[in-house]
């Protein structure tokens, strides 16, 4: 069925893109899109066999998007991107704006949640990863924390119903509320299976025919012509496993804060996350008898400095904690946590292009491999948007 | 630690190089900015509301970059925009950031040989 609802919506996209009258009938294209091509560089190899834990080298990013404005009140997105994971359709949707504070999406579409995503684009970031708990990848030990909270972005097929109404020019409040097919897993996942949610080899089905469901609320205060403020609240939960057993649920908050253009935010997330504890003998500990879950938290603070007109000072700190039962070849203990300090610039060449380049200091709570507790990377990278 | 000193080196040379270039010479091209020397006095207070307002969730290149588009097209953009989750765009900014963008793209089409 979800088949059929991503094709029914790239095709209406499609159809509305061709077929209706072009600039005398007001329909408006706007083709974008960005480039990222970074160089990660870890001199200590992190897992035990001497295989690399984390995206390193050359990772490119890209991304191409066509959007529709068929009439003032529809329009039609489709974006493709092109990852360490190969294609992927990070959206594929059409709006339907019945009035400001009622819009209607559906398709393939990233739901909202938290601020980051909205800014999930590398061309939209100034440093050359995500935070940690939004991370795809590029963490270093990611196969034993098996990545962030909630890898950003995360395109599903779906519906989401949203609008924003202001309070005067002061106060800004928006809504957004989404059915999904959401993450997936296998019945015996220790763990969200973030390749199997995202892989066209398994179908882009739901594998439980159960949706997952979710909302955000903020609130937006506009203090001065140059000052304003967010705070945000965000939700998403649902079954993963083909049997509608186990469940999970993704909290979070945000607080950004935005004078002139420098830029001050933080953000939370924390995820319950269930598991199948039929077989006892598959865990590093014990499990006691409400011992089907661990959680997953974490959080970031970042500092946007805008030094001169071409240049900017980044710098971040964020952190993410595991607690909860393993598997038993985990790395990772019963409590686990890891801090990250991200100190970097970015350097506008010319409009739509700039430069990127960052150093992190990691320190975890679990000796590496070489029974060290930190480590240091760094990235060079180069964004373009058109 | 004697691994990093290469790229760090690298990394630190190219910042220096980049740093050195002069930016672009293109029209009102101030790196990502606009050179507002160049706006009249009403249009540089929209362009204050524009640069403020169109940074917040990505680089102003965004909008700067999409070329001369007409009124009908950069109407639905920004209004598309203001209906953003937190965009922080009320209704009353539109205008202003409206009639700079009219400026802009008339502005490229007469630097592009077109009419003015």
């Amino acid at each position: 069925m979800n088949r059929w609802l991503l094709f029914c919506v790239t095709a209406l996209a499609v159809v509305a893109a061709l077929v209706f009258p072009s600039r005398a009938g007001a329909v408006d294209r706007n083709f974008a899109g960005s480039a990222q091509l970074d160089y990660h560089f870890v001199p200590e190899r992190t897992a035990r066999d001497g295989t690399p834990q984390m995206f390193e080298g050359f990772t490119l990013e890209s991304a191409m998007k066509l959007s529709v404005d068929v009439s003032d009140h529809f329009s039609a997105n489709v974006k493709v991107c092109f990852g360490c994971h190969g294609f992927e359709t990070d959206m594929a949707y059409v709006d339907y704006r019945v009035a400001d504070e009622l819009s209607i999406r559906a398709g393939r579409l990233s739901p909202s949640f938290g601020a980051f995503n909205l800014r999930h684009d590398p061309a939209n970031h100034r440093l050359s990863d995500k935070p940690l708990v939004y991370d795809m990848g590029r963490m270093m030990r990611m196969r034993d924390w098996n990545q962030g909270v909630l890898p950003s972005p995360f395109p599903d097929n779906g519906v989401e119903v949203s609008g924003t109404h202001w309070f005067g020019q002061k106060l800004q409040l928006d809504y957004a509320a989404h059915a999904v097919s959401g993450f997936k897993g296998d019945s015996t996942s220790t763990d969200l299976d973030f390749v199997q949610s995202r892989t066209g080899s398994l179908y882009y089905v739901d594998n439980n025919a159960r949706p997952s469901f979710g909302g955000r609320l903020a609130l937006t205060a506009r203090f001065s012509q140059f000052t304003d403020a967010t705070l945000g609240a965000s939700a998403m939960g649902g079954t993963f496993d083909p049997n509608n057993d186990l469940t999970y649920l993704i909290v979070g908050g945000d607080l950004s804060f935005r004078f002139n253009k420098v830029n001050l935010r933080f953000e939370y997330l924390l995820r319950r996350q269930e598991f199948d504890t039929s077989q006892p003998s598959r865990f590093k500990y014990d499990v006691p008898a409400n011992g089907n879950y661990f959680l997953k938290h974490g959080g970031y603070g970042e500092l946007e400095i805008p030094a001169t007109r071409t240049l900017d000072l980044i710098g971040r700190v964020d952190f993410m904690y595991r607690s909860g039962n393993l598997p038993v070849a985990s790395a990772l203990q019963a409590r686990s946590g890891v801090f990250r300090y991200t100190l970097g610039t970015a350097y506008t060449i010319e409009r739509g292009l700039r430069a990127k380049f960052s150093t992190e200091l990691w320190s975890f709570s679990d000796e590496g491999v070489t029974g060290r507790h930190n480590a240091v990377s760094a990235h060079v990278a180069l964004v373009g948007a058109f | 630690m004697r691994r990093m000193i290469l790229p760090m080196t690298l990394a630190a040379a190219i910042s220096l190089g980049l740093l050195g270039c002069p930016s672009s010479k293109n029209l009102v091209a101030n790196g990502e900015a606009v050179d507002t020397s160049q706006l009249s006095p009403e249009l540089q207070s929209d362009y204050l509301v524009f640069s403020q307002r169109c940074s917040k969730c990505h680089a102003l290149s965004r909008a700067l970059n999409s070329g001369d588009r007409d009124d009908v097209f950069w109407q639905r953009y920004v209004t598309r925009m203001r209906r953003q989750p937190a965009s922080g765009i009320a209704p009353e900014d539109e205008p202003p950031i409206l009639r700079f963008l009219h400026h802009y793209s008339e502005s490229l089409r007469a630097e592009r040989g077109g009419q003015k």
